[in-house]
């Protein structure tokens, strides 16, 4: 308890676990309002987002496999904020970044492995280009990154859909979508029936790539040193301007790379209503993991398993509609963001047992 | 004589930082009496302070006034009992004239409607009661720091107040602003005031006070007479140990001009002139002191030398070479050190490690990294190396830094930009808000470093400091250099009237007469 490493991580937890527990308590009052089993709800919501009936048969797996683009664009979040560049532009980066591997996927041939390379790098090379607009409007004119990145977020998602309804468009059918991609394009999955593959293992790597780039390197130094204090920046020497390109320059490629595997890994194609809000899950994910890569990849994986869980689960076994799932989930995201009231509560009850107990030790000694 | 204020058993535990601010404090002040409150900063005075003021409630222990007993749990209560509080820092609405300030929240009105004239008046009258003119009708944003003080006693005094509580009331003032106010603190206690006086300023404890209390680490080190006192019996009171007040100084013969500025201009963040046509040299093993009031270019003079932001006209030189288009990192490259004047927001990043804090104008450099890794080890190792070599008590490689107390953040400060042997040093208010023990420390290593070789440029609003550590003295008012004096021969009388704008005239003509 007195180990100060021990002290920061505990803190760092706390407030995450709270906001999920108080989340699930509320949704507990929904059930009963609803008049359903509020324990079997529980049991019902943790075997389906993490349950492993048997090897092979694994829910967690489905799980895994949501959280890998969620870990990516949560990634990216933290690239970003951890620089000091307030970037929401990861749906925008994240849907361009699909639609140029979709795109190299059929309309190029080429032997295996290196097909899947061009597509990966073409992903993180547009969602770059798509975060270089932000980054430069910032540093030249002072334009506002958040406000930049809602309205190229719009519209990313108009060009997408232009493109999938006419360009890209592989047939008439109702929904409309582009051809499958190349065999020699496509992401290995590990288990038969299941599209948990590569693409989860790329994210693993860029968990740890991000980790050690932004605390390991002179570059992550100067960005998180910019992010934090730009008086503190100037001072030193650090140009602070340089350091948030290349923060919009990585947030970019990494959510592009998130596209390009979703694509590769899970659809082989590209469709109307392609992102799902898969980059504001992920920035949910990277405040909700204290801007942190290792704690973006532990929320990553929770939230998939809990909306996995809570709209599937629950709606398939007790007939509960998904969109109670999607509300408690609102609901832990706002516990988050009250984690200010956790943090004092913690402090009190902290300060509580300090002073009984410098009480305790005064009575002892008197 | 009865005491006026007994403070007795005050003990205050702060569980967030877990501090012992106030530990069974005794405080007993005179009716009538000017009381010194000294101690070096996190001492707790103002702690103490703040519980007779009822802004703060202690765990235990009790305030007697006039030998009552009394429950004081907001300053309401305070003001009721005649205890009065003037801030550091000024609580006056700068819009607002002066009467206004004075009478807010009790103006004189009639069916609702103000009655400008009779404000004027009744401020007017106050101001001749106590013999502290003002005048009522001028705004707060037009007038002095030493006169809007003069409109914050008044307030106090308006709301009769008997007892003043004054928190160090010199530290924004100039050296004939504290002459005028120990006039003011003189002329209250023959009315009959008693006057609470905080600061960590010696000498001005020994020319006001009657009796002075010194604190240190929470704890009442004891109260002494005046009479009976001496400077460096306080510091030694205050600090726990001998304390070398003014440090030696040889005589070094100067070296070659290290650094230039030909005919400067740089304006401020409206645009305006903070700083116009200004030139001097500095060379090795000298230190050159821009003395002067804060506020009168120096933030901007400051920022232009460093490269934090660019001159409108004139050149910079540093070692011979241009550096108008250098950048911070080149500047410090080529061997320029910078102590900022704020040290929390400028001078160290509060949310990162000492060793991050640490590296932050050398991480570039072969001996911490490595094709664009950061060598941790040996970064580690450098950290260690300094908080040993500045004697940074409480820091630790590896660990934050928000917790640690402004000496020894400043001790990080000044362990990092001298660490790297530099040729000139920009040393801009290297003491401020520090206390004795602290300010001791910067002023050694100024001059080490000066003794190695090294020209210092001390920026300071501190008389004594310019005055112990400069070999030339330049004045600098509105932007200007206002006068030039050889240290060997200045007078802190001759300084302190180029600080206010006088010329050197002035003083002959002075003296003449």
């Amino acid at each position: 308890m007195n180990n100060p490493r021990f002290r920061k991580l505990l803190d760092a937890i706390l407030v995450p676990l709270l906001a999920i527990l108080s989340g699930l308590v509320v949704m507990g009052i929904l059930i009963v309002i609803l008049d359903k089993p509020v324990f079997e709800s529980y049991a019902i919501l943790f075997s389906n987002g993490f349950g492993c009936k048997e090897f092979g048969n694994c829910i967690f797996i489905t799980t895994l496999e949501r959280a890998t683009p969620l870990i990516l664009t949560g990634l990216s979040a933290v690239v970003a904020f951890r620089s000091g560049m307030f970037s929401i532009g990861q749906e925008g980066q994240y849907l361009l970044g699909a639609a140029a591997a979709a795109w190299l996927g059929y309309a190029l041939h080429l032997p295996p492995i290196l097909h899947a390379l061009v597509l990966l790098l073409a992903g993180m090379l547009v969602g770059s280009a798509y975060g270089w607009i932000p980054g430069i409007l910032k540093v030249k004119l002072g334009v506002n990154e958040l406000l930049a990145t809602i309205m190229l977020n719009s519209i990313a998602a108009l060009i997408v859909e232009y493109l999938v309804q006419f360009p890209m468009r592989a047939d008439t059918s109702a929904v409309a979508h582009s051809p499958v991609i190349d065999a020699s394009a496509q992401l290995m999955s590990f288990l038969p029936g299941s599209k948990w593959g590569v693409g989860f293992v790329i994210a693993v790597m860029a968990v740890i790539v991000v980790y050690v780039y932004l605390w390991r390197t002179k570059s992550g130094y100067e960005q998180r040193m910019a992010g934090q204090s730009r008086r503190f920046a100037l001072f030193g020497g650090i140009l602070s301007d340089r350091a948030a390109i290349r923060a919009m320059l990585i947030s970019g490629a990494l959510a592009g790379l998130a596209g390009a595997i979703e694509v590769m890994g899970v659809h082989r194609r590209i469709m109307t209503g392609f992102s799902v809000g898969l980059g504001f899950d992920g920035l949910t994910s990277a405040i909700l993991g204290q801007v942190h890569p290792f704690g973006v990849f532990i929320v990553a994986i929770l939230f998939s398993g809990l909306k996995l869980g809570a709209q599937l689960g629950l709606q398939l076994n007790l007939d509960i509609p998904r969109e109670l799932g999607g509300t408690i989930i609102g609901f832990i995201i706002l516990f988050v963001a009250a984690g200010r009231f956790y943090e004092e509560s913690i402090a009190r009850i902290r300060d509580w047992f300090t002073r009984r107990r410098s009480q305790n030790l005064k009575g002892e000694s008197s | 004589m009865t005491p006026a204020i007994e403070m007795k058993g005050i003990t205050k535990y702060f569980a967030s930082t877990q501090v012992r601010a106030n530990d069974q404090v005794d405080f007993s002040v005179e009716s009538g009496e000017v009381h010194g409150l000294v101690g070096e900063n996190g001492a707790g005075k103002t702690t103490l302070m703040n519980i007779l003021y009822g802004l703060i409630k202690p765990d235990s222990g009790e305030i007697l006034i006039d030998s009552q007993k009394v429950q004081i749990d907001h300053p309401d209560d305070a003001i009721k009992h005649g205890i009065g509080m003037v801030h550091q820092h000024f609580k006056l609405i700068p819009s607002f004239t002066v009467a206004q300030n004075i009478l807010l929240g009790m103006e004189p009105h009639q069916s609702g409607f103000l009655n400008q004239q009779k404000e004027n008046e009744l401020v007017e009258d106050l101001a001749k009661k106590y013999n502290l003119p003002v005048d009522p009708a001028a705004h707060i944003r037009d007038l002095p720091v030493g006169m809007q003080q003069r409109v914050e006693i008044l307030k106090v005094l308006e709301h009769n107040a008997k007892i003043l509580i004054l928190d160090e009331p010199t530290a924004v003032l100039t050296p004939q602003e504290v002459n005028e106010l120990i006039t003011v603190i003189r002329g209250l206690t023959k009315l009959g005031y008693t006057i609470i006086f905080i600061t960590h300023k010696l000498v001005e404890v020994m020319s006001i006070a009657d009796r002075v209390s010194v604190m240190r680490a929470g704890r009442m080190v004891g109260t002494k007479k005046i009479s009976e006192t001496s400077i460096p019996e306080l510091a030694r009171m205050m600090v726990g140990r001998e304390v070398l007040l003014r440090v030696k100084k040889k005589e070094i013969p100067r070296g070659e001009v290290v650094f230039e500025a030909r005919d400067i201009s740089v304006s401020d963040v409206n645009g305006l002139a903070a700083i116009s046509h200004v030139s001097f040299q500095v060379h090795k093993g000298e230190i050159v002191a821009i003395a002067g009031v804060s506020g009168n270019g120096q933030t901007e003079l400051v920022e232009a030398i460093s490269g934090m932001n660019s001159v409108d006209g004139g050149e910079i030189l540093f070692r011979g070479k241009p550096v108008n288009e250098a950048s911070v990192g080149e500047r410090r490259d080529m061997g320029m050190a910078h102590i900022p004047e704020d040290r929390m927001v400028v001078g160290l990043n509060l949310q990162t490690t000492l060793d991050e804090n640490l590296i932050v104008s050398r991480y570039n450099h072969a001996e911490f990294s490595r094709y664009g890794f950061l060598l941790m080890k040996t970064i580690s190792e450098f950290a260690e190396k300094v908080v040993k070599a500045f004697s940074i008590s409480a820091a630790r490689s590896g660990e934050g830094i928000s917790m640690l107390s402004g000496g020894n953040l400043q001790k990080v400060v000044v362990g990092r930009e001298l660490s790297g042997n530099p040729a000139f040093i920009i040393a801009n208010q290297p003491t401020r808000g520090l206390d004795v023990g602290s300010i001791e420390f910067v002023h050694k290593t100024l001059i080490e470093e000066r003794d190695k070789g090294a020209g210092v440029l001390l920026i300071s609003a501190e008389l004594d400091e310019v005055m112990a550590l400069s070999d030339r003295i330049l004045v600098l008012y509105r932007g200007r250099i206002q006068g030039e004096l050889n240290a060997a021969t200045a007078t802190e009388e001759a300084v302190g009237i180029l600080m206010a704008g006088g010329m050197l005239e002035d003083l002959k003509r002075e003296v003449q007469s």
